[in-house]
């Protein structure tokens, strides 16, 4: 299932920024085909809707790392692994935005 | 020309937002602050028990005693306060499954704190130090940096734990 979604924050600076645009995809059997290194958006409790990178998938657990690329970014080092039911979908195409990277 | 028809779709029909999000400057956690009170609260004790072998009595003898004792009680509850919130702000479950003592160490360390403010107990204050140093331990492991025991560079010079950078 495809999904259209707005950035907003500034962990994955300057790869993700501000006002980029991104769509995910989620099809079954979908952690087999996730990597270190992807894009993920997922939902976790405390901190809503989030855009993180992955860092390694755990598929016996049904669980994914994730990551920021700033040392302040909130991510798996502070609130754990994603169940794989949270996640959203993993990232297939970014639209950035003119305003934050000059072509 | 995407980003026009995204922007366009957005003003229309709205669109989810991530968070790609930081948390500046409140994911600073360090356990030294709590570390150093506690060293303050012997060293408080110290003064207190220095300044009382002395036989001078009077005006400045108890101005200093009312320093040393309103530092004590301050660093106490200091370091009771900065434990608190590493406690509640920064550990998590998965933290906690790790190290299930955290949560009596915790409740150590807030008795200590007590028992340094409520009394002069030498012996107290310096185990609400190796609490700390033992909370400090958990602390860094957490975020996988190495630690190493060093004898603070001022008194009352006891062993802290710190991350071996």
């Amino acid at each position: 299932m495809l999904r259209r979604i707005k950035v907003s924050g500034h962990s994955l600076s300057p790869d993700f920024e501000e006002g980029d645009f991104v769509v995910t995809v989620k099809i079954p059997l979908f952690l087999r085909f996730l990597k270190r290194g992807d894009i993920v958006v997922f939902t976790q409790p405390l901190y809503g809707t989030l855009i993180k990178r992955v860092e390694w998938v755990d598929t016996a657990r049904e669980q994914v790392f994730v990551v920021g690329s700033h040392a302040h970014s909130v991510d798996s080092r502070q609130f754990g692994p994603v169940p794989g039911r949270s996640l959203i979908g993993k990232v297939i195409w970014h639209i950035r935005s003119p305003r934050n990277h000059a072509v | 020309m995407f980003y026009k028809l995204f922007e366009t779709l957005d003003r229309r029909f709205g669109t989810q937002t991530a968070k790609a999000h930081c948390d500046v400057p409140c994911g600073i956690y360090d356990p030294i602050t709590a570390q150093i009170a506690a060293l303050t609260v012997v060293r408080m004790i110290d003064l207190m028990t220095d300044l009382e072998s002395k036989p001078e009595r009077g005006l400045a003898y108890t101005n200093s005693m009312s320093r040393y004792i309103a530092v004590k009680e301050e660093h106490a509850e200091k370091a009771k306060h900065d434990v608190r919130v590493i406690w509640g702000d920064y550990l998590k479950a998965q933290h906690l499954e790790k190290y299930p003592n955290a949560h009596a160490l915790v409740h150590k360390i807030m008795g200590l704190g007590s028992k340094s403010r409520q009394s002069v107990d030498r012996d107290a204050a310096v185990q609400l130090v190796e609490a700390l140093n033992e909370f400090a331990q958990i602390f860094w492991e957490t975020k996988s940096v190495a630690t190493k025991r060093a004898k603070a560079p001022y008194a009352p010079a006891l062993e802290l734990v710190y991350p071996a950078l």
